[in-house]
């Protein structure tokens, strides 16, 4: 008997749900700490996964338990391999640093027990869905990141923040039902809800090589693709993500940007390209990635000129995560075709595949750094979110302003930064697979121009809140050190005392977890990477 | 082994306590302990019909692959026309939902009638009344008995909605006896028609006996058989006949709304179950005409007018009866399927449904005994009152069909089998019209929590604990269900071998 690992983490998290809150009423610093600690078991008893998924012959881990016996025998399947793990993990460091940073963002905010409760529960939905192989588990879980999400976002946030909730949801749901109706087309086409072959029982992916109804699965395709695209928010489907993504509590966002939406690029690998790509033919697979590659252009552009052009702190980052899911996109639509002819792939063989996995990765510790960077500015400048009423916080928060530069040079993709190599990967897959499929030229060249941009609103941003003057120094100046006595500039209301006002501690302490993790992906990807390349698809 | 006074207990241990309630209510009304004892005499009751059930079920599934049992009072095997019960898989399902949501429901009614100061024996009579009527009609097992057993219900429930006794209700109650006496008219002339064409209303015999009919009798036989479905679909509440439940959920106080759309609405369901599926059935295994499109069509509709109507609600209550509307359009796609994951789904919806409607006329009940009725009024309330508010999101994201909770599964059984049955194109309206239902779900719920009331008085209310309990056992009831939905499939599982046809 091996010990249940990931039911363990299952269970440990919705357990604990009502404790938390009722910890909570008593302090809720200990709710946090009661939480980041459940995160910090689950992230060890996830590692413990991680030799056996490196070493054993098929490179998974399986836990599986009677679910609904009735209904299409639906196992309660606990699966992990190279892809989902490293995902999952990122997913608990950043729910970690999430979690002890709220501490002091958070402090003295209202309904602070239901907050950490909400985040607990988020943290079910959240790994969960990156942690089971059969697609209604999966739906439970990717539903419940959804709720805790909204609650969280609308009673916390900025401005009219239940409207954003409102927007998140609404959009997210009507993608989820899409995946929902393919879910249900899977299981009347091959009558099983789990995704791949486990102890012998013939899994969606094996059965759906068996159906002769090539037509309806390339619905199903394009159904996933469409459900999980709004939750990437790419373009066109974005619209919902500026305003949830910006109005959220500053942790929230980190987890929204950071992660969430990576769920969506996630699970079209997982599902979309591990499931149903295999059983469809050749011709329908090309012209269905240049489609996806066009889209992530648009995506990647789109995303890249509103965030040079927006002036609210969080609303930058927020737009340059649609421009990174074009990036995502695009390492997607470099899938290998082959798969569709039914061969299996190893990622070791598919440089693109691994580095947009390893981009998904990178790019939530990136932009949860980024946002964690500019909830924590916000913090001190009493919620001041005009970037133009910023500047030269370099000297007043050096801290802040190292962890974000390195947040938005990573996010620029500046070596030795963690996007950096992620970025590196993908388009060296892309110059691979122009050799096969010319077609891909134009869109890698576009691409190349998109992370010009991606340099450009990074660089911005720097100058704008870290360096230069900001409008109320001019008139410090003027009246001699009169520490800003009759202006409005936040530089001057956030400190006070015109001396340095960085983050507390535990704020620092996220930040630097975040970071050092930015900097040690980009020196050092290979454990990421040799973890990511034993999956195989198809 | 069944015998027909296991059939017959529960129902008589019902009526019988009905009428034994108001001599009771008048030892108990001059008590100091008035509720105390009003719940221990509910309790009595309902644990003793629940216990007749139990008997009921288990003697029934103590044979090895029980078949279902046709029994008559006069002890023939074949009757024509004398009372008889049809012991099944699903009558026994539909009877213990119907006396465990019955007794929820009621637990709830002592303390709201308490909490509304107006302390009614009559009342609980009739809810008794009520239930025993519904359980005699879901054990029935000829269209006769059914109909005896379906108008005392009808007649139970008008004295539900009658409650309040003001212009409203009654113009309410007006208008529902009204359609239920239209509805009777056209199934009792459907019912002499097909009486007279097959010498039988027994559900087994009529079976087998429309095979034997021809030509010109056949097509009166059909005609027949659409006056009773349209009778039922009126009773039923399906668009285009849905005008009266709304006036009338609205008008009932919310106990009598939480009996009549969780108990009331179910058994007009099952009758159409029972003729469509297990009389007449399915035309791909020789039913005797396709009704399949037709009832597609009034799925779709039913669903469309049931959701866009709840979207322009500004009542609350009204909004829960529209999504009771709405809620019949997924039940029909279901039985539109005629597949066997589409019967499992439905019953399956049955359940929830009534565990999540009743649900939600008991919290937003609660809520409006506080004077808040309207979508302005509720503003500010999930931090005014905080229990009865989880409870209310609770439903309604059940309603949506948000995993983990029941609504979820219940609906996923119901697309999955419409797309299995090559309607496709119903599971995607029905999708895209959940979409517009969590849509005013969640405006709902953000005026709850969002907004700030119109007074500013954002003091909190105290909450009436005694109320929540029944309320949070439904709250859990539909979390477990979502969770472990295998706990009533397993019930459902002998249906599948007692089926007369059978298409995978």
């Amino acid at each position: 008997m091996v010990f249940p690992v990931l039911l363990s983490i299952f269970a440990l998290s919705s357990i604990s749900i009502p404790f938390v809150y009722l910890t909570g009423k008593r302090s809720p610093r200990a709710a946090a700490i009661f939480v980041a600690s459940l995160i910090l078991i689950n992230l060890g008893l996830l590692a413990g996964t991680i030799p056996t998924i490196m070493d054993s012959s098929s490179h998974q881990w399986i836990e599986t338990y009677q679910w609904i016996p009735n209904l299409g025998n639906t196992q309660f399947t606990l699966f992990v391999d190279g892809m989902s793990v490293s995902v999952a993990l990122i997913s608990l460091v950043l729910l970690f640093t999430a979690t002890i940073y709220s501490i002091n963002y958070m402090a003295g905010k209202k309904n602070l027990p239901a907050y950490y409760a909400l985040i607990c529960m988020l943290s079910v939905g959240l790994v969960g869905v990156f942690l089971t192989s059969n697609l209604l588990l999966f739906y439970f879980c990717w539903e419940l990141m959804l709720v805790p999400a909204y609650f969280i976002v609308g009673e916390w946030g900025h401005g009219n923040s239940y409207k954003s909730a409102l927007k998140l949801f609404i959009f997210t749901h009507a993608g989820a039902v899409f995946v929902l109706l393919g879910i249900g087309s899977i299981y009347w086409l091959t009558g099983t809800t789990e995704m791949f072959t486990v102890n012998g029982i013939l899994g969606a992916q094996a059965m759906l090589l068996g159906v002769s109804a090539s037509n309806i699965i390339k619905w199903i395709l394009l159904a996933l693709t469409a459900g999980f695209a709004v939750k990437m928010a790419v373009f066109p489907v974005h619209i919902w993500l500026p305003d949830a993504h910006s109005e959220a509590p500053a942790p929230m966002s980190a987890l929204l940007s950071g992660v969430v939406i990576s769920a969506g690029a996630y699970a079209i690998l997982r599902i979309v390209f591990g499931v149903v790509f295999p059983a469809i033919d050749v011709t329908f697979a090309v012209s269905f990635l240049h489609a996806l590659s066009i889209i992530a252009i648009i995506t990647a552009f789109f995303g890249s000129f509103l965030a040079l052009r927006a002036t609210d702190i969080k609303r930058v980052i927020a737009y340059s995560s649609i421009s990174h899911m074009g990036y995502i996109m695009f390492g997607i639509s470099l899938f290998p075709v082959s798969v569709a002819g039914g061969t299996a792939v190893v990622l070791a063989s598919s440089i693109a595949i691994t580095g947009t996995i390893l981009h998904i990765i990178s790019h939530a510790a990136s932009k949860g750094l980024f946002f964690l960077t500019a909830g924590g500015i916000m913090h001190q400048l009493n919620d001041e979110r005009d970037i133009r009423k910023m500047g030269g916080l370099a000297s007043k928060m050096p801290f802040s302003t190292v962890s974000g530069m390195i947040a938005a040079l990573s996010i620029a993709g500046i070596p030795p930064l963690a996007c950096f190599i992620s970025e590196f990967l993908i388009f060296m897959g892309a110059f691979q697979l122009i050799a096969a499929d010319s077609f891909y030229i134009i869109p890698t060249a576009l691409m190349l121009v998109a992370t010009v941009f991606s340099l450009a609103y990074s660089l911005r941003f720097i100058s704008k809140v870290f360096f230069g003057t900001a409008p109320g120094e001019l008139v410090e100046d003027v009246h001699g050190g009169s520490n800003c006595v009759h202006d409005s500039s936040a530089v001057c209301t956030g400190g006070g005392h015109g001396g340095k006002f960085d983050v507390p501690n535990w704020m620092k302490a996220a930040l630097a977890i975040l970071a050092a993790l930015v900097v040690l992906i980009g020196v050092y990807p290979t454990f990421f990477m040799q973890l990511i390349q034993t999956v195989t698809f198809g | 082994m069944v015998t027909i006074f296991d059939v017959i207990l529960p129902i008589s241990t019902l009526i019988v306590a009905a009428l034994l309630t108001i001599p009771v209510f008048k030892l108990i009304r001059k008590s100091t302990y008035k509720t105390g004892l009003t719940l221990a005499w509910i309790l009595a009751v309902f644990i003793t019909a629940g216990l007749t059930i139990a008997n009921l079920a288990f003697s029934y599934y103590s044979t090895a692959n029980p078949v279902p049992l046709n029994l008559t009072l006069d002890g023939t095997s074949n009757p024509t026309i004398a009372a008889s019960f049809l012991i099944d898989a699903i009558s026994i399902y539909m009877a213990i939902i119907m006396i465990a949501i019955a007794a929820v429901v009621m637990i709830y009614a002592v303390f709201f009638v308490k909490s509304a100061d107006r302390p009614s024996d009559r009342y609980f009579a009739v809810m008794i009344v009520l239930t025993g009527a519904l359980i005699g009609a879901v054990l029935a097992g000829d269209l006769l008995t059914f109909f005896i057993f379906w108008e005392a219900a009808t007649a139970a429930a008008a004295f539900l909605m009658l409650y309040r006794k003001n212009t409203f209700s009654l113009n309410a109650t007006l208008k529902y006896l009204i359609m239920v006496i239209i509805a009777s008219a056209f199934v009792l002339l459907g019912l002499s028609i097909v009486y007279g064409l097959t010498g039988t209303l027994n559900y087994i015999a009529l079976r087998n006996a429309i095979g034997g009919i021809t030509g010109a009798d056949m097509n009166l036989l059909i005609i027949a058989f659409i006056f009773i479905a349209a009778g039922y679909a009126i009773e039923a509440a399906i668009v285009p006949f849905h005008f009266w439940l709304p006036d009338a959920y609205t008008a009932a106080p919310a106990p009598s709304a939480a009996f009549l759309s969780s108990l009331v609405d179910q058994g007009s369901y099952y009758i159409l179950i029972r003729i469509l599926l297990f009389i007449i059935l399915p035309p791909a295994v020789g039913g005797i005409f396709d009704w399949t499109l037709m009832l597609a069509i009034m799925a779709a509709l039913a669903m469309i007018i049931g959701n866009l109507l709840a979207l322009i609600q500004n009542n609350i209550k009204r909004l829960i009866a529209y999504i009771c509307v709405a809620d019949v359009g997924y039940n029909l796609i279901a039985i539109t399927s005629t597949t066997q994951l589409g019967l499992i789904g439905n019953l399956y919806f049955f359940l929830i449904g009534g565990l999540t409607t009743a649900l939600a006329f008991m919290a937003v009940g609660i809520i409006n005994s506080h004077g808040f009725r309207t979508l302005d009024d509720f503003a500010g309330i999930g931090k005014r009152m905080p229990w009865t508010s989880l409870a209310l999101v609770m439903a309604g994201l059940s309603f949506a069909g948000i995993p983990p909770l029941g609504g979820f599964i219940a609906k996923y059984f119901v697309f999955t089998a419409a797309i299995s049955a090559d309607l496709t194109w119903l599971a995607v309206i029905g999708i895209l019209t959940s979409v517009i239902q969590t849509a005013y779900i969640f405006r709902l719920i953000n005026v709850m929590y969002s907004k700030k009331p119109k007074d500013g008085n954002t003091s909190v209310i105290k909450e009436n604990k005694y109320l929540l309990i029944p309320v949070f056992m439904l709250v859990i009831a539909i979390f477990v269900l979502g969770l472990f939905p295998d706990i009533v499939l397993q019930l459902l599982q002998p249906i599948l071998t007692q089926l007369p046809w059978a298409i995978p």
